[in-house]
Order: structure tokens, then sequence, then C-alpha cells
């Protein structure tokens, strides 16, 4: 029987940096602590398609080769992700894919094969 | 080598395109840029992908979710970005690899599918297609953010 897929990736300001700094985007959720927070976040936000990226790793991880020539991914963003989170993403043989904090579920979605 | 940056205008660097201004069915002028090796290791190094999870066939592949950090930047070749966006969700389709051992020339193209309020939020889907310039079809992507304005 297939297995769980699971990761734990501590969240820190410098990985929401790394990312935008390839990304180019400067969308001050992702930088500014006060600003993030006057808007009623916890602090700065992790971003959507960082956290995508981390669901694709475990589908890669899973089915191989299929992956590139058949991969479908949903995801919902539904939380926000601040750093000092401790996320965990899993991918269940089913292809429920979750990223979940200490605090709260943050991603739902699938990653299967048409 | 096209970093996203080089394509990507950044928040505050022009006006800002508003939720009024979004058109069903508008067209994304097209965005060509060449995804190389380095910009495939930045990538993996920034999403914790492991190289070892992208061997086809005994080729290193990219993690074909490379082309993400280009994806706003074909909506915001018609929509320039405004501040305070989030991102909602994406549905994403993968249909052939992009490989990390050599230079992969790229297009963009997509259109606006729907825009909506809800629940006090305004919200855009549109549709990113990413093909080589002989036409193959890499990934197809639908995107749904909400904008404050």
């Amino acid at each position: 029987m297939a297995a769980r897929l699971e990761k734990t990736i501590p969240q820190t300001q410098d990985m929401f940096d790394d990312y935008g700094k390839l990304n180019g985007d400067n969308d001050v959720l992702h930088y500014d602590d006060a600003f993030a927070k006057a808007r009623g976040f916890r602090g700065t936000l992790g971003h959507g398609l960082m956290y995508t990226g981390y669901v694709c790793d475990l589908a890669a991880r899973k089915y191989g080769r299929d992956w590139h020539y058949r991969g479908r991914l949903t995801v919902k963003y539904v939380r926000g992700v601040c750093p000092g989170d401790r996320l965990v993403v899993t991918l269940e043989p089913d292809g429920t894919a979750q990223c979940k904090s200490q605090f709260d579920t943050t991603l739902v979605g699938s990653a299967t094969l048409a | 080598m096209t970093r996203p940056s080089d394509v990507k205008p950044r928040e505050g660097e022009q006006p800002a395109a508003l939720y009024k201004d979004w058109k069903v069915g508008a067209e994304f002028p097209p965005l060509p840029f060449t995804i190389t090796p380095d910009i495939v290791r930045e990538y993996m190094s920034v999403v914790d992908a492991d190289p070892k999870n992208y061997v086809i066939d005994g080729r290193q592949a990219a993690p074909p979710n490379v082309v993400f950090v280009y994806m706003m930047a074909v909506m915001y070749r018609l929509y320039p970005p405004q501040q305070g966006g989030i991102m909602l969700g994406n549905t994403v389709q993968f249909h052939n690899p992009i490989w990390a051992d050599e230079d992969t020339e790229v297009v963009g193209t997509g259109r606006v599918t729907d825009k909506y309020e809800k629940k006090g939020r305004k919200l855009i889907c549109y549709d990113v297609d990413f093909k080589r310039p002989d036409g193959t079809l890499l990934v197809s992507v639908n995107h749904t953010s909400a904008f404050p304005e």
C-alpha cells in the first residue's frame, strides 16, 4: 500500500525574501510586518506558490515521470503562513494534499494523475 | 536567461489595474522568456525541491512548476499589479517536461476567465498557458486572486 508522504519545513522571513527575490514581486504583505499586521494578519505572509511548490515536490516523488506528463494539481490557500510557523506538508496515497501549521490548516488540495 | 524580475512590473512602479478594469475574455499579450539551468537551481532551492525527484529516464528535469514564478508576469502584461493582492487558488495541469540541463524558451499566454465579488472581496480568475515556441504545451494554469480595489 502506498505510504503518506510528509515533510516539515519551519518558516522564516529569509525564506519569504529568497522566494520573492526569484519571483520578482514587491507585494509588501510578504515583507512588511507592520503592514501585514495592520491588515489583520499575524505577520508577513509566505508566498502561496512557494507552498504549492512544496506540494509539487511530494507529488513528483510520488508519481515520478508521470507527474511531468499527466500531473493534475488543485490548491486553495485557506490561511496565511507567517515566519516562525512550523509547516507540515502532506500528500496522502489518494492524492489529497495539505499544508498545516501549528495554528491551522493553510492549504488544501490534491495532486493526482490524469 | 530571463529572471522573472526582468519581465515583471513590481507593485507600485506604475498605476495599478483595478477590479473595474478587468474584462472577462481579455487576452494577455504573449510573454516570451527563457528558463536556464541557473533559474531551475534557484527555484529548487526556494521551494525545498529534491533534484532526485525530477529524474526522467536518467535525465535531470526541472520541477515543471518552475513556470509559477513567471505566471503573474503574463497577466501583468495587460493588468499591472496592485498592492495587497491575495492569491486564493490554482488548478494546474502539467503536460511535458522542462529539462534542467538546457535553456528552455517558453511563451506564456492567457486570458481573463471570470470576475466576481464574494463576501466583500473582489475576485479575478484567469488562465495562463506555457508553451515552447513550437507550440508544445508545457503547463496550463487557472488562477484565482482577490484584490483590494
